[in-house]
């Protein structure tokens, strides 16, 4: 850290707050407020002179609140940059702190947050995780016993420049503890919680006992787990020294801990799997092995940065195989527990690489977007013409499009993903997407829907998880009926309402729309846009006289070839069911209703030269 | 050795389709509910984890004839720590419901109904939180009556029911009247009188305490050791099965004070025993309060397994507000 802050091409910016951050790929603009830490930057040495005499003791959370700071104080030892700051809130304004200044006069309580711009090509998000706070498990009494602290409690506890320099004493009475235990998976791999892995606590854990039982030969440590988790390199052989130095591991984990109120002893009661039986284990001290969390404000940022979340809050990546280190937004990187929870070398490797990541943006001269980006027709663009719309920007994951009533929206080619929700969304049909036009839509549904539609089912599939279904559902040989006709495009959210409708008006049996669960949507939030519209749909076509079991939205990954294969199952045999001649009847009767809905769509000019050359063919049919 | 023959896919889908089985195969054997569940304390041979991997691996008859299936009272005390949210006492009934279909009997003990004494009144069978008891037309001395009949594969030996009947015609093995007034009045302690006629120099107080609301076994032992002529401590299964005439009996045979120890609300190990407990001594305060006896002297207290000391800190509690009433207002009972 002390060497980033000497280097001469990097700036830290402690302190401070993304307010906002305009722009794209190469271009973004950040507005970075800084707090004021009522401390003038240029002038404190760091020298300290001010602690001393602040008279206001606040618990200090570097030190987990097990230790006080001052009101004016560094976070920790080794803050970089090394300057001061007031904390307001605490402060009574005695003014010591100026005198003990002296004539460095580094103090100006005048302080207001300041806001800069800055201009960057690549944006890395390093926000680190949070610790779960154990005391919404009642049964392990954290916050009630006071012998029962966390892992990052022993951390600060156990440490040389920790709040007891490094000797561990027990919070009840300040005496060494002579049995220790280590719970694992607490808030994590729990349902209640976080369902996830934390991953790093089996190493952290046997870490602190190999560390107290090398100081402490005597000490009895017991590590209580559910499974030890050691895959990386050199883990396993580390987790052996462990248990060859003695320290012992139950496989079971603890039901409740109690205390005895007279001597704060803790009884930890645990069924040992391997014995079949339940322990009584009592302990001086017992450490909990707490889940990383993700950060309360990853939304704020989230928001700020245009990112997604995975379900679990962290922030979601590309792509979790190919693209680990990229968020969804070009040129926005990650780099450790901000996007999942993980230990230290995995967070230096991803910081290593999202560095490596960053400068291929700010080496190069021009960048490569897909191909498949959204454009408007101004001519179409009701906003031009002074109306209020702002439909594609609504439904836009990426904020690409800027839309300003008295001119047509505006798409930033190096934002747009290609997803399609603007083109779908627009009521207009003022956007199209570059090789995914409606017409070569419209034309694929032509061929497939030509001969006997109402025995088809047309299927629309987004391209990252549906079609990767289907295909999953044919190289693992997965027998479904021939019915189905699938028609591929970027995301759910491109599946236009028109498109279905019109699949209905050339016959089709029926309809399936599939795209990605919520939590695996590759375009952040199309499938959200998608799964509102498909709702709206199902009375549309009611109103339209088209029996809504006849449409059908599933939402399939490219790993659910079964469910492909059971999908398209389930609706052949509801196809089955159905009597043709009604089909056709009730396609007949919804047919000059649906014309009517798809007016302005068919006359824009690619549609339109689509449907010259199919009525051409029709006619030439007719004469032969 | 178990053969893989043995393992029967078949007996895991029929406790998948059956409802409250949907999650046997989410365990992951942690062990929680293990070391969370009190019946073990009485039967330890009882393990839900076990149940749970035998059944998940589908051992059909290891699982359908074991006794332990039918042990679980569905306390839930294991359902809310368990992390991967299995309702383990509904899994439990699937395989009950299996098992009963398959043939077997709970082996009990159950409660039974002396038909002759039998009024057929149904207070029974609107106290039992199980549902086990139904009045069904029976054949009594040759005429046919409704009276209570109880379905021992869903009784759990709780004894509210016990309490309940008005009539005397419930009975439960060891914990019947005539058994509990002979463990309260062993030794003829009973006879003795208290602090309160001034003849004792400390209140003497007599315990019903749910078994299930003090902590594990060797505090249980330790509760038997307190007992000498200022204390009696008589367990019940549940604080559901106290009746006030026994305490009555006891203040007026010159009993100073008596505890009724349960579970927390909620935490009940019979789903509503601890209501019902609660209940009858808040009715009995209000009557001794008309009748003239300080209620003071009757009390109940909350208690759970997770508590050390818990009832020698209720016991003194109790011991100093009986103090207090001396010399103000020794309690007679009026007229």
């Amino acid at each position: 850290m002390v060497d980033a802050a000497r280097h001469p091409k990097i700036t830290i910016k402690a302190y401070s707050e993304v307010e906002r951050v305009d722009g794209y790929i190469g271009n973004f603009r950040a507005f970075i407020t800084q707090k004021p830490r009522y401390v003038i930057e240029e002038r404190c040495t760091g020298c300290g002179e001010c602690v001393p005499v602040c008279p206001i003791e606040v618990p200090n959370p570097f030190e987990m609140n097990i230790a006080p700071r001052k009101a004016i104080d560094v976070p920790h030892g080794q803050a970089v940059p090394l300057i001061y700051a007031i904390d307001i809130e605490n402060c009574i304004k005695c003014y010591q702190c100026v005198t003990a200044c002296g004539e460095r006069d580094a103090i100006d309580f005048l302080q207001e947050p300041r806001t800069e711009e800055v201009e960057v090509g690549a944006i890395i998000v390093a926000t680190g995780a949070d610790h779960f706070n154990p005391s919404v498990i009642p049964e392990y009494g954290y916050g009630r016993y006071p012998n029962v602290i966390t892992a990052m409690e022993l951390e600060r506890l156990a440490n040389s420049a920790g709040p007891t320099v490094g000797r561990l004493i027990r919070p009840s009475d300040g005496q060494p503890p002579h049995r220790l235990a280590f719970i694992q998976c607490v808030g994590s791999r729990d349902k209640r919680f976080n369902e996830y892995c934390s991953g790093y606590c089996c190493m952290a854990s046997i870490k602190n006992a190999i560390l107290l039982k090398q100081e402490h030969p005597e000490m009895e440590i017991t590590i209580f787990y559910m499974d030890i988790r050691s895959p990386s390199k050199g883990y396993e052989e580390f987790y052996n020294r462990a248990r060859q130095m003695g320290i012992r591991f139950i496989r079971g984990r603890p039901a409740q801990i109690t205390e005895d109120p007279e001597t704060g002893n803790l009884f930890i009661e645990v069924e040992d799997q391997d014995l079949g039986q339940v322990l009584e284990v009592e302990v001086d001290m017992a450490v909990l092995a707490t889940a990383l969390i993700p950060q309360p404000d990853t939304q704020q940022l989230a928001t700020t940065l245009t990112l997604a979340r995975s379900p679990s809050g962290f922030f979601m990546e590309y792509h979790p195989k190919l693209r680990p280190i990229d968020a969804p937004n070009d040129g926005i990187f990650f780099a450790g527990t901000a996007q999942g929870p993980k230990d230290i070398p995995a967070s230096v490797a991803q910081g290593s690489a999202a560095a490596a990541r960053a400068a291929r943006v700010l080496n190069a001269e021009t960048w490569e977007i897909e191909p498949v980006i959204a454009r408007v027709e101004p001519s179409l663009c009701i906003s031009a013409q002074g109306k209020k719309c702002g439909l594609c920007a609504a439904a836009c994951p990426y904020n690409a499009i800027i839309v300003e009533v008295g001119r047509a929206a505006q798409i930033i080619p190096a934002k747009c993903h290609g997803c399609g929700g603007c083109v779908a969304e627009c009521p207009q049909n003022a956007i199209t997407q570059d090789h995914f036009t409606d017409a070569q839509i419209v034309a694929q549904m032509r061929e497939y829907l030509r001969e006997k539609p109402e025995e088809k089912i047309l299927v629309l599939m987004c391209h990252w998880c549906s079609y990767g279904g289907a295909d999953n559902a044919g190289v693992s040989h997965f027998q479904y009926p021939p019915d189905s006709r699938g028609i591929r495009v970027m995301c759910s959210a491109r599946m236009d309402q028109d498109l279905v409708l019109e699949a209905f008006r050339r016959g089709a049996g029926m309809v399936l729309v599939s795209g990605c669960h919520p939590q695996d949507c590759h375009y952040i939030s199309g499938q959200q846009v998608a799964a509102r519209r498909f709702e709206r749909l199902f009375r549309t076509l009611e109103r339209l006289g088209i029996n809504p079991e006849r449409f059908r939205v599933e939402w399939i990954s490219a790993a659910e070839g079964e469910k492909y294969a059971r999908v398209i199952t389930e609706m052949s045999q509801k196809l089955a069911s159905f009597d043709k001649a009604a089909l056709r009847r009730e396609n007949e009767a919804a047919r000059k209703a649906i014309m009517q809905r798809l007016l302005r769509w068919r006359s824009l000019p690619d549609m339109a030269a689509v449907l010259a050359e199919e009525e051409e063919e029709e006619k030439e049919a007719v004469l032969e | 050795m178990i053969r893989p023959e043995q393992m029967d896919r078949r007996f895991v889908e029929e406790i998948l389709a059956e409802p409250g089985g949907e999650h046997l195969l989410t365990c992951w054997s942690c062990g929680t509910c293990a070391a969370t569940c009190l019946v073990r304390r009485f039967n330890p041979a009882f393990n839900p984890r076990l149940i749970l991997h035998k059944a998940g691996l589908g051992l059909r008859e290891a699982v359908l004839s074991s006794a332990e299936i039918w042990a679980c009272s569905a306390c839930d005390a294991c359902y809310p720590r368990c992390p991967q949210g299995i309702h383990i006492s509904d899994v439990m009934r699937a395989i009950r419901n299996l098992a009963i279909r398959a043939g077997y009997e709970a082996p009990g003990p159950a409660a039974q109904v002396d038909a002759a004494t039998c009024s057929g009144c149904a207070v029974c069978t609107r106290a039992c939180p199980y549902a086990a008891i139904e009045r069904k037309p029976q054949m009594v001395n040759g005429q046919e009556r409704t009276i209570a009949w109880v379905d021992r594969n869903l009784c759990q030996a709780c004894g509210i029911c016990v309490a309940a009947c008005p009539s005397g015609a419930m009975s439960l093995e060891a914990m019947n009247d005539a058994e509990l007034l002979t463990r309260v009045a062993a030794g003829g302690w009973l006879e003795q009188p208290g602090f309160l006629q001034g003849a004792s120099d400390a209140p003497r107080l007599l315990a019903f305490v749910c078994q299930w609301s003090i902590r594990a076994e060797e505090e249980w032992e330790r509760l038997q050791g307190l007992n000498d002529e200022h204390l009696r401590v008589v367990i019940l299964p549940c604080s559901g099965r106290v009746e006030p005439a026994h305490v009555l009996l006891a203040l007026s045979k010159g009993v100073d004070g008596v505890l009724v120890m349960g579970c927390h609300e909620g935490e009940c190990h019979y789903q509503r025993g601890t209501y019902l407990g609660r209940g009858k001594v808040a009715l009995l305060n209000e009557m001794m309060a008309a009748v003239g006896l300080a209620p003071q002297r009757v009390r109940f207290a909350e208690s759970s397994a997770l508590e050390r000391r818990a009832f020698e800190r209720q016991v003194a509690a109790l011991r100093e507000a009986i103090a207090a009433l001396r010399p103000a207002e020794i309690s007679e009972v009026r007229g």
